[in-house]
């Protein structure tokens, strides 16, 4: 292996990728507190019950939904 | 996550590609199993100990050990509706 310099192509590409992956992991922790918060009301159960799992899926995707929303809006 | 420590030393070994993105995705994933744990014990903590007693009772323990379970399938759920959206 090639010592490497900071200011490689190739590295500064695989960090690029570390990034974005970085990037989807932090907003998946995140919705999942809060959809958890929103959703699951009781005590945990041994399974979620349909309308946990759906509420969850929609939270989720609802919040895409906004963030697409608030995108358009601030690009006006 | 704000710093990711390099080997230091008197004269710097010249460390490879491989070894700096390596280095870099032990840390991360290091970084994301404490957060994740964090989360889990706020989570269940919240949920499972309502009235702290003098030791944790036996329902106190099967709560926790369905909260983590829920909350470890709820991660997946949430990563699923992320990437089968459709706009």
């Amino acid at each position: 292996m090639d010592p490497s310099s900071m200011n490689s192509p190739e590295l500064q590409n695989l960090l690029a990728q570390e990034k974005q992956k970085a990037m989807i992991s932090e907003m998946i922790s995140k919705l999942t507190s809060a959809c958890w918060d929103k959703c699951i009301t009781g005590s945990p159960g041994s399974k979620f019950s349909s309308s946990e799992a759906n509420c969850l899926t929609n939270c989720a995707q609802r919040y895409m939904d906004m963030s697409l929303i608030i995108m358009k809006r601030l690009q006006q | 996550m704000d710093s990711f420590s390099l080997p230091s030393s008197g004269s710097p070994p010249k460390l490879s590609t491989d070894d700096i993105m390596t280095q870099l995705r032990t840390q991360l994933e290091q970084a994301y199993a404490e957060e994740f744990l964090e989360t889990v014990r706020g989570k269940c903590f919240d949920k499972c100990i309502t009235k702290p007693g003098s030791s944790l009772s036996g329902s106190e323990s099967s709560c926790i050990s369905r909260c983590i379970d829920r909350y470890m399938e709820a991660t997946g759920i949430i990563g699923k509706a992320l990437f089968n959206q459709r706009h």
